[in-house]
């Protein structure tokens, strides 16, 4: 059984709409990376797929539940959200950040207990954070606050963990120490990742990094192809949604080779 | 604090006088009836305004650490959703309508400023985009209204005998304070304090912001409606019988903030403790400074207010 299934998703902000009869599944152990050119509507379809936006019609099933019969803290327990831009409204140390992980654990007039501090601690650990756990978070990198937000996420002990360009503020190296962290955690965890980005690279990398990776295309308002990051991202496709020119290159590169997709110009 | 205010003021107690009636009001074998004037003034003056006073300073610091997390802000006050200026407009109300009758004025100030919030959160439910900023501005829709009311009340009132009473009112004191005052005004008021303390964790998810709050798990709607509750219950309950106290509501978080940091589950009992402590102080500097008594709103403000000039200096740069 998939943990995801979304069926003839459908989404209008009133007259104007935004994505029609999409289908999606998210099986267990699988990185999703949403791709499509700017405001073809990801970061929506992840808002109708946390619940925080209804779909106009079609369904969104979690772990086989419809989401509309499912309460807040019952989602929360699928699926944990890491945020594109996460805007620090105090300077909470970074334990109190990852503790907020466990509210969907924990009754509405209770404060975490210590066995919800030792998930959190654990959930710094796996992102090798730990060592910060008592700086202010408005003291670390925008990198180490991303990583601070996957352990958030995955101190809510989900079976899957939604991303909306978590990448897109990050320089070089927090970029790829984001995506190896990912990596590294579907592979021990067997977590699930729905990603939306701009870099298809992401994609080949996950690929690459003997990940099960699944693409969809995004555009028109729908899935235009989904399939392997090798069957989605080739020439044709990006002729198609982008209207570029690029080129698919691949490098030998330890035992293996490298696959990147490199833009060429616009037409 | 409250124990220490018994011996402060312009009668003066020594330490026995003060011991002796509280003994003898508790009940203690072997104790010597005290002079009758001690009871008056340790007892029904001075131990009942000290009461007061810390649980208003409680409720008012509380329910402004409370709406800084939920507004995520922390400039944000106690009064941000009008409950200070329906208050005004309650009190000033019942002061012509009634005669100044007590009773009338507490219970006048206290419906008002519920309404005044409960119209400020329909303003901000109203518009379903940015609901925080949505919320903020009915909070200052709605204190325009009744200050507008409060002149206008004021400008219609009798100049020798209601406008005084009005003036004074809306200076904030704790001078009419007496132990049936206590009684009336400390139900709201605690049941806003135990509200806001068992919620306090929330609050830290909830100034993580709606979208965030609600993929944690949290019913943002429900969450945020019922903190909004019980900070007007708090609030309300200490402006309908102290009248309006500036500052306690922004300051004393602000201090809480640099004592214990920013988590809720800390700050709120701290900022509890440190209001009380704080208009307890300031209630007795505005008893003894002069010989007429200074209104207690006047002062806190004069104090709070350099103070607050003192930490935006310290706080800059640091992220807020």
């Amino acid at each position: 059984m998939a943990l995801i299934e979304m069926e003839k998703a459908t989404f209008a902000y009133d007259t104007l709409p935004v994505f029609k009869d999409i289908d999606l599944q998210v099986k267990e152990g699988e990185i999703f990376c949403l791709f499509g050119p700017n405001g073809c509507g990801k970061s929506t379809l992840i808002y109708c797929l946390l619940g925080i936006s209804r779909l106009k019609s079609g369904s969104v099933r979690l772990c086989g539940k419809d989401i509309n019969k499912m309460k807040r803290e019952e989602i929360a327990r699928v699926l944990a959200y890491i945020p594109q831009l996460h805007e620090k409204p105090f300077p909470f140390k970074v334990i109190d950040v990852v503790l907020m992980g466990r509210a969907s654990h924990t009754g509405f007039f209770a404060t975490p207990r210590a066995s919800d501090l030792a998930v959190a601690e654990e959930a710094l650990e796996r992102v090798g954070m730990l060592k910060y756990k008592d700086r202010p978070y408005t003291q670390i990198s925008g990198g180490e606050t991303q990583l601070v937000l996957v352990a958030r996420a995955l101190a809510q002990k989900t079976p899957v963990l939604v991303m909306d360009e978590p990448t897109s503020h990050l320089d070089f190296r927090n970029e790829l120490m984001f995506l190896e962290t990912v990596a590294r955690l579907v592979e021990e965890t067997k977590i699930s990742v729905i990603m939306a980005t701009h870099f298809p690279n992401h994609a080949f990398y996950f690929e690459t990094s003997n990940t099960k990776t699944k693409i969809a295309l995004m555009n028109n308002q729908q899935f235009t192809v989904q399939g392997s990051p090798s069957e989605v991202l080739n020439e044709e496709n990006m002729l198609n949604t982008f209207n570029i020119k690029s080129a698919v290159v691949t490098f030998p590169w330890e035992s293996g080779h490298v696959k990147q997709i490199v833009p060429l110009k616009t037409l | 604090m409250v124990l220490g205010s018994l011996f402060i003021g312009r009668y003066p107690l020594t330490f026995a006088d003060v011991f002796q009636v509280l003994g003898y009001k508790l009940g203690l074998p072997n104790m010597t009836v005290p002079e009758a004037v001690h009871i008056n003034v340790a007892w029904d003056i001075r131990l009942p305004r000290a009461i007061l006073g810390a649980m208003v300073g409680a409720s008012l610091a509380a329910s402004g650490a409370s709406l800084q997390g939920l507004f995520r802000n922390p400039l944000v006050s106690s009064g941000i959703l009008g409950v200070s200026s329906g208050a005004g407009f309650g009190a000033s109300l019942a002061i012509i309508l009634f005669d100044n009758r007590t009773f009338y004025v507490y219970l006048f100030a206290f419906v008002f400023s519920i309404l005044a919030v409960a119209l400020a959160y329909i303003i901000g439910l109203h518009y379903k985009t940015t609901p925080t900023i949505m919320l903020v501005l009915g909070g200052v829709i709605v204190s325009s209204i009744f200050s507008s009311l409060i002149s206008l009340l004021k400008y219609i009132a009798d100049p020798y005998e209601q406008l005084p009473s009005i003036v004074f009112w809306l200076m904030g004191s704790l001078a009419t304070a007496r132990f049936k005052d206590i009684l009336i005004s400390a139900i709201p008021m605690i049941a806003g304090m135990a509200g806001l303390t068992a919620m306090r964790w929330r609050i830290n998810i909830l100034s993580m912001g709606d979208d965030e709050a609600q993929a944690l798990g949290v019913n943002v709607l429900f969450a945020k409606g019922l903190a909004i509750f019980f900070s007007t219950l708090a609030t309300a309950g200490a402006v309908c019988v102290s009248g309006v106290i500036g500052w306690v509501g922004l300051v004393i978080p602000h201090i809480g903030r640099m004592l214990v940091g920013n988590d809720n589950i800390v700050l709120i009992p701290t900022s509890l403790s440190l209001g009380a402590c704080y208009l307890v102080l300031v209630d007795n500097l505005a008893r003894t400074l002069t010989g007429a008594e200074i209104p207690l709103g006047i002062l806190t403000s004069l104090i709070g207010a350099p103070f607050f000039i003192y930490l935006l200096k310290r706080t800059k740069g640091r992220g807020w």
